[in-house]
Parts: structure tokens; C-alpha cells; sequence
């Protein structure tokens, strides 16, 4: 199972931060934002710790995957979970890139 | 090898035969858990509810070919075009794939069956009882109406009073239990069931796409489920999750349905996609370019279409950064995509192809589906969608998308493998006639409704208004309509013929290099005779003689010297032998429950609800009697194997496939777990007067209880699995987790007293998290129960322990769903 865990963490976790990220910006602009006394701006300021904290993550992943303590025995394994790191940074990257781009609650 | 003398085929099969055979007569057809029967009669079932659907579609067909039809009325209308979406969505593009999965799958991992042959069985009747009931209620005239998607408020009580909405969430519900039930038997069985030496990069491709598929069943149907169950708490009881004026948001709904809806899409395109990647490379006489790269573009798809719900959602005033999010992913999505496209491109690049039947079909798949995928792009940009959003365009791209990216690869699997089905070559020539029939009657049908939508044609509109310029178009789409129906017909007729009565066929007419050819067609009930030994993806083109080998017995258990049916487990990444996993024989329990489960689900539509709990008692009962029959009273220590090698049975090992089957379920389980959690904080964002008007006050006892419960439940199934071990008693470890498990029910029964379940959303929704820890902390409850009876039984010895650890899963589960549950549920109270 610890191949099938290397093959699926990178993009769980993208999704995983994808949720947290849209869920997070539901709560920015919900009144619950206003009633703790925050601003939209801090909101902004927020998203992007917070998208910036899931591409820190991915990149960590991608050093971690090559580490021989967490690389995969069997060489395939290895290329693929290496392939879909990089398809969760790039989704990461991408799917992130709203937060510094677009109005946040409009 | 063994010294004993080796067997011939027929010898073995005369040997294998008798063990593995169904019942004669048909008690055989109720009590067979053969996954050659069971895909067949789930493939009859399925293409059934395709015809079913298919004369619906008809139905709307001739309603709209003329402008102010009288051929039928909205109310009619409303039911035929939501039962003609149910149908094609639930009850014949998943099943269908299941089907076929349930029917391969083991003999191309070269094994002798699915992991849980009784859960195949189970699920394939729960399938049918549920299919049988959606279409007495069409015929009966209470169909559901609210369209396929059943948005609240149209499906709530106040403009749905019949119970024509409740038999969609109830009938939907108990006929989703086929697919969970099918999914976990995939995951297993291609992750422990499979010959020796097939490591994960020599899985034949199909099985890398169910196993993916699998895997988002598990994980996209628990939003939908829950979905449907809280909407028909709301409907029977008026709890208001999704009334506005009591801080529900009919919003809900609509996150959790398209959480299920949109890889839904994906789940019905990838086993579509992993077909043509099995077939293709057969007709093209090569092998599949870019293996590890399609795998990786299968995973990419399967993890990305999770994050495109909210793309079905852009027009319900979602702020611009949420609708970005989606539009991004939903963009993102066609990469891995191209991906494919590219690589089974470039497979026909390197090979030789040759036009049979079955590569018609998948180039009849690349037009159609490109341009549906094409389409797709084009909705996935908000600006566009804004003025398609539930027009005919949409109606136009998802049927290019559903019948060009899955019918049709289906039609090219059910070609390329109906000598594995029915034993017979194909003779007749009615295939290619149908090819073009459909072809040219569903361009003429939907490239047509692609320029009806775009001319402002609503979707579900039950007349076609004299003067608005769609007429013209309607009427083409008909006529259009009607030959492709002729097409689909004359496909299922000529696979009908073809399997009743052509020649019989020699074993793989492909020359194809995957398992499910070295059996003789059509394969025996025990599949393979023997348990083969891989060294590549393609072994029949390494070994010629392999079929031979396998029905010599060459491979493992080779010799059916135990008398019972058995099949070999191995390790997940490199397919080493691990343990002998032993099947259970015919029974009828599986049947007898389908129908006990169909009573305990239809028994609410009527409010019957004394016979709903009757009938759950009854599942309970029948649940218990399944899980008795596994196991054995005495230790076997190593058994024969085979070639050399002896192992252990499933009873002696740690983890048995009760244990990985319980771990599947229960992932299934924690997902509609986490939607109930996202409901609870997106109603307490989103939805309208909130905070509620009361709060529930934490106070003392509740999470005294739930912390000691938790501690005792947990640590008692330990001190239990450490007894059992070193041959202790486990009885006082076994009633310290009972305690526990009652400490938790009553830490839950504190949220009961301190809420009113139908006051505010707030409230109902503290009362589903309570009645999920009760029901949780029961249903382990019962199992130590049952585990103490099989203790007292002789089940249970220090070298068989599996049954505690699956306790032990459960119990833990209980447990972390209590905490994360009840913390929740009182946490406001202890901010406020």
C-alpha cells in the first residue's frame, strides 16, 4: 500500500488544499469575517498564505519523492508518483492563481 | 512444482467443475455468486434499462418534433424526461461498466473471482429489485418529476407533495448500494487478487482505470447519498436543511449533488477510456504507447474532476474568485485528457491497424468525443456558460460526451469480447450497418441541438413554441433521433443473435496478449484453472503455451486438494504470493437480503415506518448470518499452494480481505462523514438567518463521556486483540469497548436533548451527526457483540485474530466520527 499511498498523496493533497482555499474564501466573505472584525484585504492576505503554503508543500513533496528514505523500490512507481507530483504543483500553481487575479467577493 | 503427478486439463477441470459450479435450475440463478453469471445477468439487466431509457428518449423525441405537441402533457413530460436521465445516469451507465467489470475483471488479473463473491451478488440483486421499482413507478405514473438532478426547492414538499421525489431519493439511494458494493469488490481484488508476478506496472490497463474508478465511487457517490437522505428527512420530517426561513439553503443540494454528479461524468468516461485502451492496441496489432503516462493521466483525471462541482453552479451568483477556481480546473481537466488522446493516437501510429467492428466504434468515439470535449471547453468559461447555462447546447455536449466518450467504447468492448462472453465469432454482419445508422442519426440529432440552444432553446421544455425558428431544428432532431434509435436497436440485436446462435469460436481471435484470453470461451465458472505466473503486461505473447500451462495446473493450486474454492492473494505492488484466500459456496443469503434491504428503503415512501426498522432488523440479522459463515474453528497452519510455495489461509493472517473490504467501506463512509461536516459549516457560512436562534449549551456530561468512551472503546479492542494473541482472555477488554462504545451513544443523546430537530438547519443537522455517532458506536457495538459469540464459538485463536482486527477498524472509526462529530456539534456552544 505505501506504493499506492506515494502515487496518490501529491494530488489528494492539492485537492485537499483546493478545499481549504474555497472554503476559506467562503468564510472571507461571509459575515462571520466582518462580525470577528477582519477585512477583505486581510482576507486577500490570508488566500495567498494559504495558496502559497500548499505550493510549499508541493515543492516539499517533490524533494521528498526523490529522497531514497520515501522513493519507491520499484523504479515504474517511482516515474509515475514523480509524474503526478509534478501534475499537483502545476494544478496547484494554476488552480491557485484566482487568489492574486480576480475580486475576491464580488 | 509439485512431485505428485502432473494433472491433464481435463482432469482438472473435471475436479475444479463441481466445486466452483452454480446450483442447477433456477435456484441456481438466486444463489450463484459466480462473477461470470452475476456480469452476465448484470449485462441483460443493464442493457435492458438501456432500452428502457432509449424508448423515453423516443417519447421526447416525438413530443418535440412538432411545435404545441399534444402528444403528451407537462405532467407526463416531467417524468419522462427525469426518468429518461435516471435511467441512462444510474441504472444503465454504471451499471453497465460494473457489469463488465464483474464479468473480466478476474479473469484478466488471472484469477478465480472477485474478491467478495457474495457482495457481487448482493449488489447485482439490490440493482435489480431497485431498476424493477423505478419502472413500476413510471408505469404506475408516479415517477419522479423534478428532473434528474432533483433541485430543492422544486423537489421539497411544498411543490413535490407525491411520492414521486421520495421513491428518486430512496430508489436511488438503495440501487447506489450495487455501486459502493461493486467498487470495493474492484479495489480489493486488483489490489490483492491477481496472478503471481503482476506487479503494479504489468496490471493490465483496464484494471489501473477500475481501480481508479473504483476509487471515485467510493468517493464521489457519499455526497449524493447523504444529499438524498437529508432532503427525504426534510420532506418526512420537516427538517428544514433546505428552507431559507429556517436557515437551510437549497444552495446544499446543489454542492452535494454535483460533488457526486461531476466525476460522476469521469466515472462513466473512464472505464469508456480504459476499454480502448485494451482494445485499441489489439487492433492496431501493437501494444499501448506511453503505459505509465496514461496511468498517471487516469489518476490526474479521476483527483482533478473533484474540483470542477461548482462549474454545473455558475449561474447561481457565486462570487467572480469561487466561479475562477472552477473555470481554472475545469480547464485543467482537458490536459490529462489530451493525454490519452494522444497516447492511444500514437498507438495507432506505431501499429498496423486493421478495421474490425470494434475499431469502427472507437473511431467513431475519437470524432464524437473530441467534439463533446471541445464543447466542454467551452462551457468550462463562465462568460460562454452564463448564456448556454440549461439550454439545449448543454443537453447537445453532455450527450456527446456520455454516448460518443462511453456508449460507444462500450459497444467496441462488447465486440472485441463476445467470444469471452458467449464462446461464438461473430458471423452475422447487422454491426456495421447499426455503426452507421448511429453514427449519422446522432450527429443528426445533437450537432443540430447544439444550434437549438444557441438559438435560446430551454432545456425540459415540453412544447416547442410555432414562431420561436427551433422548429425546423426539432423537427431534423426527431427524425434524426428515430434512426439512431434504429441504430442502437440493431446493435443489441445483432449481439443478441451473434450470442444465441453463431458458430463457436476458438479461444483469443485477437491474438491479444491479456489473461482473460488463455481461458477457453466462454470462460468456466472457477475462470482460471490454475493461478498463472507473469513476467510481462502482454503474457500471452510472451508464452504462447501459457493457456495450456494454466489448465494443466501448472500455475498455483494447481490441485483442488482441499475441496473447497480457493484463490491466491498477493502483495499490492509486487504480486507476491501472500495467503489462499478461501470463497464462500452458493447462497441465497445475498439474494434474501436485496429484498429485505428494498423493504427497509421503499417502506418509508408509504410512511411505513414500523416495517422500515422491521425490515432493518431484518438486514442486521441476515448481515450477521454472512458474516458467520467465513472463518474456520481449527488452525491450518501453511497449506499447499503449489509449485513449492506453502501458505497460509485468509483466516490466519493479520489483515484478512474482510479487513480491506471494511477499510474501503469505511473510506466510503468518512467522505459522506466530511459532506455532512462541509453542510454543517456551509449552512452556517452561506445559508440565510444564521447564527440560529439557539445554541446548544455544551455543558459537562456530554464530553466527560465522549472523551472516556472514546478511551475505553479504543483501549478495550486493544487489550482484547493482545489477549486473543497470546491466548488470554478477551472478554474483559471485549466489555470495556461495549462500555465505551454506550458511553459514546449517550454523549451523542446529549445533543438530542439539548436541540429540537426540526426548529432551525442548525439543529437538524446536529441531530444527523448525533444519529451518525449513534448509529456508528451500534454497528460496532454488535460487531463486539459478535465477535464475543464467535469467540465462544471456536472461531477464534491466537493464530485467528482477523476478525478482531476488522472490530478493531470499526471500533476506531466509531470513535474518531464521535469526537470529530460531537466537537463539532458543541463547539459553537463553548465559543459562545
Amino acid at each position: 500500500m505505501t506504493d499506492m499511498l506515494r502515487i496518490s498523496i501529491p494530488l489528494t493533497v492539492w485537492i485537499a488544499a483546493f478545499s481549504a482555499v474555497y472554503g476559506l474564501q467562503g468564510i472571507i466573505c461571509s459575515d462571520l469575517w466582518r462580525t470577528a472584525g477582519l477585512t477583505t484585504g486581510q482576507g486577500r492576505i490570508a488566500l495567498i498564505v494559504l495558496g502559497v503554503a500548499a505550493v510549499a508543500l508541493q515543492v516539499a513533496m517533490q524533494v521528498l519523492l526523490r529522497r531514497p528514505r520515501f522513493a519507491s523500490p520499484l523504479p515504474w512507481v517511482q516515474r509515475v508518483a514523480t509524474i503526478l507530483a509534478y501534475v499537483a504543483l502545476v494544478a496547484t500553481l494554476w488552480s491557485f492563481l484566482p487568489v492574486v487575479s480576480t475580486s475576491l467577493c464580488l | 512444482m509439485t512431485d505428485k503427478p502432473r494433472m491433464t486439463a481435463l482432469r482438472l477441470h473435471k475436479a475444479l467443475y463441481p466445486i466452483w459450479r452454480n446450483d442447477p435450475g433456477w435456484k441456481g440463478v438466486l444463489t450463484t455468486v459466480n462473477n461470470n453469471t452475476i456480469g452476465n445477468m448484470f449485462i441483460i439487466g443493464a442493457t435492458g434499462m438501456f432500452l428502457a431509457g432509449g424508448i423515453l428518449a423516443m417519447l421526447i423525441r416525438a413530443q418535440l418534433a412538432s411545435p404545441r405537441s399534444a402528444f403528451m402533457g407537462p405532467e407526463i413530460y416531467n417524468q419522462i424526461f427525469t426518468m429518461h436521465g435516471t435511467i441512462m445516469m444510474f441504472l444503465f451507465a454504471i451499471p453497465f461498466f460494473e457489469a463488465l467489470t464483474v464479468f473480466l475483471l478476474p479473469g484478466m488479473l488471472g484469477t478465480r473471482d472477485l474478491a467478495f463473491p457474495r457482495l457481487s451478488s448482493y449488489g447485482f440483486w439490490c440493482y435489480m429489485i431497485g431498476s424493477t421499482i423505478m419502472i413500476v413507478a413510471l408505469l404506475a405514473g408516479v415517477a419522479p418529476d423534478g428532473g434528474w438532478f432533483m433541485y430543492p426547492p422544486l423537489s421539497s414538499t411544498a411543490f413535490s407533495s407525491g411520492i414521486n421525489a421520495d421513491i428518486w431519493l430512496l430508489g436511488i439511494s438503495f440501487i447506489e448500494i450495487s455501486a459502493i458494493g461493486a467498487a470495493i469488490e474492484v479495489v480489493v481484488t486488483v489490489l490483492r487478487y491477481r496472478a503471481v508476478g503482476m506487479s503494479l506496472d504489468k496490471l493490465p490497463i483496464f484494471a489501473w482505470y477500475m481501480l481508479v474508478v473504483a476509487v471515485m465511487i467510493l468517493t464521489a457517490f457519499p455526497p449524493m447519498i447523504l444529499g438524498s437522505l437529508i432532503l427525504e428527512l426534510e420532506r418526512a420530517f420537516d427538517m428544514p436543511f433546505f428552507q431559507a426561513e429556517h436557515g437551510g439553503d437549497s444552495l446544499l443540494w446543489q454542492h452535494l449533488f454535483w460533488l457526486f454528479g461531476h466525476p460522476e461524468v469521469y466515472i462513466i468516461f473512464l472505464p469508456a477510456a480504459g476499454v480502448i485502451s485494451m482494445v485499441l492496441p489489439v487492433m492496431a496489432r501493437t501494444t499501448l504507447l506511453g503505459y505509465g503516462w496514461v496511468v498517471a493521466a487516469a489518476i490526474s483525471l479521476a483527483v482533478l474532476s473533484f474540483g470542477l462541482w461548482v462549474h454545473h453552479m455558475f449561474t447561481t451568483g457565486i462570487p467572480h474568485m469561487g466561479l475562477a477556481f472552477f473555470s481554472a480546473v475545469s480547464t485543467l481537466v482537458a490536459v490529462p485528457t489530451g493525454v490519452q488522446i494522444f497516447a492511444w493516437i500514437g498507438t495507432l501510429w506505431k501499429g498496423r491497424p486493421e478495421m474490425h467492428l470494434p475499431m469502427l466504434w472507437i473511431l467513431g468515439f475519437f470524432v464524437t468525443f473530441v467534439m463533446g470535449g471541445l464543447t466542454g471547453v467551452m462551457v468550462a468559461m463562465v462568460p460562454f456558460d452564463w448564456q448556454a447555462h440549461d439550454s439545449y447546447f448543454i443537453v447537445a455536449h453532455l450527450h456527446y460526451v456520455l454516448i460518443g466518450g462511453y456508449v460507444f467504447p462500450m459497444i467496441a468492448g462488447i465486440y472485441y469480447w463476445l467470444p469471452v462472453l458467449t464462446g461464438r465469432k461473430r458471423f452475422f454482419r447487422m454491426g456495421e450497418v447499426a455503426f452507421w445508422l448511429v453514427m449519422a442519426g446522432f450527429h443528426g440529432t445533437f450537432l443540430l441541438l447544439h444550434w437549438a440552444g444557441l438559438l435560446g432553446m430551454r432545456r425540459r421544455i415540453d412544447v416547442v413554441e410555432a414562431g420561436s425558428g427551433w422548429e425546423l431544428i426539432n423537427l431534423l432532431a426527431s427524425i434524426s433521433g428515430f434512426v439512431l434509435a434504429i441504430g442502437f436497436g440493431l446493435v443489441i440485436l445483432d449481439v443478441a443473435v451473434n450470442a444465441f446462435v453463431a458458430v463457436r469460436g476458438r479461444r483469443n481471435p485477437w491474438n491479444a496478449g491479456t489473461l482473460e484470453w488463455a481461458t477457453p470461451i466462454p470462460g468456466p465458472a472457477y475462470n482460471v484453472a490454475s493461478i498463472p505466473v507473469v513476467n510481462s503486461r502482454y503474457p500471452l505473447h510472451d508464452n504462447p503455451d501459457l493457456p495450456v500451462q494454466i489448465a494443466r495446473g501448472e500455475g498455483f493450486l494447481g490441485e483442488p486438494v482441499r475441496n473447497r474454492r480457493e484463490t491466491l492473494a498477493v502483495s499490492v505492488a509486487r504480486g507476491e504470493p501472500e495467503f489462499i484466500s478461501v470463497f464462500p459456496n452458493n447462497t441465497i443469503v445475498p439474494f434474501v437480503m436485496a429484498v429485505v434491504t428494498s423493504v427497509m428503503f421503499m417502506a418509508p415512501v408509504f410512511k411505513w415506518y414500523s416495517l422500515m426498522f422491521i425490515a432493518a432488523g431484518g438486514v442486521t440479522v441476515l448481515a450477521l448470518v454472512w458474516a458467520w459463515a467465513n472463518g474456520s474453528r481449527r488452525d491450518e497452519g501453511l497449506l499447499d499452494a503449489g509449485r513449492g510455495v506453502f501458505l497460509p489461509p485468509h483466516t490466519e493472517v493479520a489483515y484478512p480481505p474482510g479487513w480491506w473490504g471494511s477499510l474501503f467501506l469505511l473510506l466510503a463512509d468518512s467522505v459522506l462523514f466530511g459532506s455532512l461536516l462541509f453542510g454543517y459549516a456551509f449552512l452556517w457560512t452561506v445559508a440565510p438567518n444564521w447564527p440560529p436562534p439557539r445554541i446548544l449549551q455544551t455543558g459537562i456530561p456530554g464530553p466527560v463521556l465522549a472523551l472516556a468512551g472514546a478511551a475505553l472503546a479504543s483501549g478495550g479492542i486493544r487489550l482484547a486483540d493482545r489477549a486473543i494473541r497470546a491466548q488470554g482472555q478477551p472478554w474483559p477488554g471485549l466489555l470495556a469497548s461495549l462500555a465505551g462504545l454506550a458511553a459514546l451513544v449517550a454523549a451523542a443523546g446529549t445533543v438530542f436533548a439539548g436541540t429540537t430537530y426540526n426548529a432551525h438547519a442548525y439543529d437538524a443537522t446536529l441531530w444527523v451527526i448525533a444519529g451518525y455517532v449513534v448509529f456508528h458506536a451500534g454497528i460496532a457495538g454488535l460487531m463486539v457483540l459478535f465477535l464475543l459469540g464467535r469467540i465462544g464459538a471456536g472461531y477464534i485463536s491466537s493464530r485467528r485474530f482477523g476478525d478482531a482486527r476488522v472490530v478493531r477498524l470499526w471500533i476506531d472509526y466509531a470513535v474518531l466520527a464521535a469526537l470529530i462529530g460531537l466537537g463539532g456539534a458543541w463547539l459553537p456552544g463553548v465559543l459562545s
